[in-house]
């Protein structure tokens, strides 16, 4: 990746010397025109549809008749599809900028809260936040991607309401709870 | 080639998504608790180039792009935000951060992804029940922007582009510490 070999060594979220621009507009610029080169390519970029297309695959694997039954995974349709290939390549993206950016290994396990003391608690809260953002995307049709990121993008209506309730209860959350390490 | 591409673009996001921060749930708390802004500068700065170069190629050359906005339920659309939202900030990670955190050996972020797959089947279980209170009432369609505003598409994402733009500059990125970096 030329990007993540540019930015090597530039630690988050402060200006690479020698650039005008600081990280967050560098890569929030390289990202717009990824998500528009997705749009003319085939589609709106979009990741939690595939949670569901998982699920229709794997009953499939075992009894196809479930999920003709389920009129939820007859509607999200076949794993074979562009958003699946994208999904794949994000592990990939991930691993290799690390790599090539050298940047410090990324932490097994980060604790954001008071309340998570051991690993245990902190996989607690990682589980139940990764059902209510999937379940909660799920209902409203996309997440950040296919909500916030594509859908404000487009100017649709339903990523300006969904984007503006992820931030209002996100933000009242996170300043309810305690603060961890 | 559509498969190839999109496996190209989910690599471009899992690495852009890395170099930011946005896999890090740490970053992302201290930007939910608005100590840190960067994740929001740069999804906003996503947003916004995204939102101007669709409209002007599309200007440009008519009907070459793939457009698909997603229905406006609004109820469902609203109260899947607020979960969402809750979850984010309960784990730090949402639908796609998780899985660019596995490609970085999180394991926090595969634990994200187990109960995102729950999340997913449980949804899939229960779309039926939830189909006629909160999807199909207040349903207005695909609607955009420009279904409501009489201008010309294009001058209204250089409009509300540019002045995202101008915000997300303005804005400091990291509050109260006098930092504008």
């Amino acid at each position: 990746m030329t990007t993540a070999a540019a930015m090597r060594n530039q630690p988050i979220a402060t200006a690479p010397s020698g650039s005008a621009l600081p990280p967050w507009a560098l890569l929030g610029l390289l990202f717009g025109l990824v998500g528009a080169a997705s749009i003319l390519l085939w589609g709106p970029i979009g990741v939690s549809g595939t949670y569901p297309r998982v699920i229709g695959a794997l009953f499939r694997l075992f009894d196809g008749s479930v999920a003709e039954a389920n009129p939820y995974l007859v509607k999200m349709g076949a794993l074979l599809k562009p958003e699946t290939y994208l999904v794949i390549g994000l592990p990939i993206g991930g691993f290799l900028a690390t790599k090539l950016g050298r940047a410090p290994k990324a932490p097994a396990c980060e604790m954001v809260h008071a309340m998570e003391r051991t690993t245990g608690t902190r996989y607690r809260d990682a589980f139940i936040g990764g059902f209510l953002i999937v379940f909660g995307a799920r209902l409203a049709g996309g997440c950040t991607s296919g909500h916030i990121i594509s859908g404000i993008m487009q100017m649709s209506i339903s990523g300006l309401i969904f984007g503006a309730a992820v931030f209002a209860s996100g933000i009242f959350t996170a300043k309810s709870l305690r603060k961890g390490a | 080639m559509t498969p190839l591409y999109a496996i190209l673009i989910g690599v471009a996001m899992g690495a852009l998504i890395q170099r930011v921060g946005a896999s890090s749930p740490r970053v992302i708390l201290q930007n939910l608790r608005l100590e840190n802004l960067s994740i929001i500068k740069f999804m906003a700065t996503t947003i916004a180039i995204g939102m101007i170069v669709s409209y002007v190629v599309d200007a440009a050359v008519p009907g070459v792009m793939h457009w698909d906005v997603k229905p406006t339920y609004v109820l469902g659309v609203a109260l899947g935000g607020l979960i969402f939202g809750v979850g984010f900030a309960l784990g730090g990670y949402c639908p796609g951060t998780c899985v660019v955190g596995l490609g970085e050996g999180r394991k926090d972020a595969v634990v994200a992804i187990v109960g995102g797959i729950v999340g997913a089947l449980v949804f899939t279980l229960v779309y039926t029940m939830i189909l006629d209170p909160l999807i199909k009432p207040m349903d207005l369609g695909k609607v955009r922007i420009q279904d409501y505003v009489a201008l010309p598409p294009i001058a209204i994402a250089l409009v509300l582009g540019g002045g995202m733009l101008a915000l997300m500059r303005a804005l400091p990125t990291n509050p109260g510490r006098g930092s504008d970096a």
